[in-house]
C-alpha cells in the first residue's frame, strides 16, 4: 500500500478572540492551534499507517506562522510534514487553497488516501476534500464516520444527517472525515520530543507551478462584525434557590411559556 | 441561458431556493432555472416560478454522482448564479462543481444579495463567533442551509420549459451499499417546540435523569452539548446542538451545567428564550441568555422540575 496524507489547517483558537466595543475582532491574544477537526483526520491517518505499516505525511498550508504547527503535527503519529508558509494564505478562499493543496500533492508524491477534517475550526467552508478530488482527478468521500482498508479497498461509513451508507472505493481518494470518527492522541512527552527529530519540508508557492489566477480568491471579505446576542439577560443569583426558581417560573409565565 | 441556476438533490430544499432565486431574478434581472435529479418534482418547480428546468437522468441513483453532470450543463449555459441546498450531499456536490467550473462557492449563506456586479453574501465564521460578509465574483456558487427561506409558492401559470438530461453518471471506482436511515431515538431535535440540553456539569450518566423529569414536566426533548455525547457517550451523536451538530429553533431552551461555548450557542440562537443554570456565574451561556439562575443544577433543576409540574 502506498503512503497516506492528512492536510490540516492551522488556525487561529476562536476561543481567545474577542469582540471588542464596535463589534471589530481582537486577534492579538488569540494563539494558533491545528483546526479541532484536522486533529480526527491526522489521528485517522496515523491509526491507519500504524494497521497497514505504511507511511503518514501531512501537508499545510498557512500565513508565516504555519512553521510553529509542525511540532504538534508531528508528535500526532505523523512522518513528515511538507509546508507552505506564505502571506496569500490570509487572502485565500476554498478555490485558491485547494489550488494550492492539489499542486502540492501532485508534486509530494503518490498517495493512497488524502485525508482531511470535515471543515476547518476558523472558516468551515467544507469545501476543500471535494475540490481536491476533483482537482487530482479521484474520488472524494466526505463525511466518515468510519474507515478502514482491507486488500486495497477503502470501505468508508458515512453519516449525513438523515441516513449513512458504505461506499467503497478502489484506487487512491480523498476522505474527509467527521469529529465522531476517533479521538485524536494527547501527545505525551516522549512523542513531542520526537517530534524534533522528524523531517519538515518547506516548500515555497512559487515553486508549485501555479498561475496567477490559480492564486486569485473568488471569494473576497468586505467585513467581518462579531456576533451579539440580544438577549434579557435577567440573571437571579440569590442564595435562596427556591427563591430563584419561584421567579424564573414567575419570568415564563410572562413570557406564555407555563 | 445566464441567469441564476438552483440544485438540490432534496425537491422541498430546491423550492426554498427557488424564493431566493425569484429575488435575485429581480435584482439581476435574469431567467431562474431548476436543476433537478428527481424528475417526478420538475413541474412543480415551473409551478413555482422556474423559467427552466433541466431533468438530469443518470442510471446511477448516487447523488454525488451526478456532479459532472450537473458542471457540463451549467457549463453550456453559462450560469451566472449558483444555489445549492446545503445539506451535506450539496455541500459536497456544489464544491465539486465549483472546482470543476473554477468558481468561488460560499458554504451557509445567511442572506444573499446582488451588489456591484458580484454576489454578496453573510455567514458565520470561528464557530459562530463573527459574521463574514463576503462579495463572490460571476459565476458565484452559494450553499443556503435548509429552511433558510420558505418554499416558492405554486403561481399557477407556470410557462417553463421542462428538459430532460441523460447522465452518464457511473463511476467504477466507487460503489455505495447499505443506505440507511439512521434510527432516532425520540423526535428530531431539531424540530422540537422545547429542549432541555446538559452539558459537562452534569457528573454521572445517571444524572440525565434529572434532564429527563424536567424535560417531562415542560414538554421538552433533551439535547446535550458535544462533549456529552462524543467524549462521554452518554446521549447518541444526532443530540448534540452545535455548530457541528444540531440547530434547534424551539421555543424555549433550558441549558443545565452548560459553559457556553460559541461552537454550542450557535445552535441554539434561534431559540425564542434561553435558560441558563450553572454554578459558574462567567459561564458565557448567562451572556446567552433572557433568564438565568447561578446556582448548583442539582439543587436547581428539582425545585424548577417541581415547580413547573404544578
Amino acid at each position: 500500500m502506498q503512503k497516506l496524507l492528512v492536510c490540516y489547517k492551522w488556525v487561529l483558537d476562536e476561543q481567545d478572540i474577542k469582540i471588542t466595543g464596535d463589534l471589530s475582532l481582537d486577534t492579538s491574544k488569540a494563539k494558533y492551534k491545528i483546526s479541532d477537526y484536522d486533529k480526527n483526520a491526522i489521528e485517522a491517518g496515523a491509526l491507519l499507517a500504524e494497521q497497514h505499516g505504511v507511511a503518514v505525511e501531512a501537508l499545510t498550508f498557512g500565513n508565516a506562522a504555519v512553521k510553529q504547527s509542525l511540532k504538534d503535527a508531528l508528535s500526532r503519529g505523523l512522518d513528515k510534514v511538507f509546508w507552505i508558509g506564505d502571506a496569500a494564505a490570509e487572502q485565500a478562499d476554498a478555490f485558491v487553497t485547494a489550488n494550492v493543496l492539489a499542486a502540492a500533492i501532485k508534486k509530494a508524491g503518490q498517495f493512497a488516501l488524502i485525508l482531511c477534517g470535515e471543515g476547518s475550526a476558523d472558516a468551515y467552508s467544507q469545501q476543500t476534500a471535494s475540490r481536491l478530488a476533483v482537482l487530482l482527478g479521484i474520488p472524494a468521500i466526505t463525511f466518515v464516520q468510519q474507515l478502514s482498508i482491507t486488500d486495497g479497498k477503502v470501505t468508508a461509513i458515512r453519516k449525513l444527517g438523515d441516513c449513512t451508507e458504505a461506499v467503497t472505493v478502489t484506487g487512491p481518494a480523498v476522505i474527509s472525515v467527521l469529529p465522531e470518527i476517533n479521538k485524536p492522541r494527547i501527545p505525551g512527552l516522549k512523542q513531542v520530543m520526537g517530534a524534533a527529530k522528524k523531517p519538515a519540508a518547506e516548500w515555497k508557492l512559487n515553486d508549485l507551478g501555479l498561475a496567477a489566477g490559480d492564486l486569485t480568491p473568488k471569494v473576497r471579505k468586505l467585513s467581518v462584525q462579531g456576533y451579539v446576542m440580544d438577549r434579557k439577560k435577567v440573571i437571579f443569583k440569590e442564595a435562596d434557590q427556591a427563591d430563584n426558581v419561584a421567579k424564573l417560573v414567575a419570568s415564563l409565565a410572562q413570557e406564555g411559556l407555563c | 441561458m445566464p441567469g441564476i441556476w438552483i440544485y438540490s438533490e432534496d425537491s422541498a430544499v430546491a423550492r426554498q431556493l427557488l424564493t431566493a432565486g425569484l429575488e435575485l431574478k429581480t435584482s439581476m434581472n435574469q431567467a431562474v432555472g431548476v436543476l433537478t435529479p428527481n424528475s417526478e418534482d420538475a413541474q412543480s418547480f415551473v409551478a413555482a416560478g422556474a423559467d427552466k428546468v433541466y431533468v438530469v437522468r443518470g442510471s446511477n441513483p448516487w447523488p454525488e454522482s451526478y456532479a459532472g453532470a450537473v458542471a457540463d450543463i451549467l457549463g453550456r449555459e453559462e450560469a451566472a448564479v449558483v444555489l445549492a441546498g446545503g445539506t451535506l450531499r450539496g455541500k459536497d456536490l456544489a464544491a465539486k462543481v465549483a472546482a470543476a467550473m473554477q468558481a468561488g462557492l460560499v458554504t451557509d449563506a445567511a442572506t444573499i444579495t446582488y451588489a456591484n456586479g458580484n454576489i454578496e453574501t453573510s455567514r458565520l465564521i470561528y464557530g459562530g463567533l463573527a459574521v463574514c460578509t463576503e462579495a463572490v465574483a460571476l459565476p458565484a456558487f452559494v450553499t443556503i442551509p435548509p429552511r433558510t427561506f420558505a418554499e416558492a409558492p405554486a403561481q399557477g401559470n407556470g410557462a417553463g420549459e421542462v428538459v430532460t438530461v441523460e447522465a452518464a453518471n457511473e463511476d467504477e471506482r466507487i460503489s455505495v451499499t447499505n443506505v440507511c436511515p439512521i434510527v432516532r431515538q425520540g423526535t428530531d431535535i431539531a424540530g422540537a417546540s422545547r429542549v432541555v440540553c446538559v452539558g459537562r456539569g452534569l457528573n454521572k450518566q445517571e444524572d440525565l435523569s434529572l434532564a429527563a423529569a424536567l424535560a417531562a414536566a415542560v414538554g421538552a426533548e433533551i439535547g446535550c452539548t458535544r462533549g456529552i455525547s462524543e467524549d462521554y457517550h452518554w446521549l447518541p451523536n444526532d443530540r448534540y446542538i452545535g455548530i457541528s451538530g444540531q440547530k434547534v429553533k424551539p421555543e424555549l431552551y433550558i441549558g443545565m451545567g452548560i459553559s457556553g461555548q460559541v461552537q454550542h450557542v450557535v445552535g441554539v440562537r434561534d431559540a425564542k428564550v434561553i435558560v441558563a443554570i450553572d454554578t459558574n456565574e462567567k459561564s458565557l451561556l448567562f451572556e446567552a441568555a433572557d433568564y438565568g439562575i447561578v446556582g448548583d443544577l442539582y439543587e436547581v433543576v428539582p425545585l424548577l422540575t417541581k415547580a413547573l409540574q404544578k
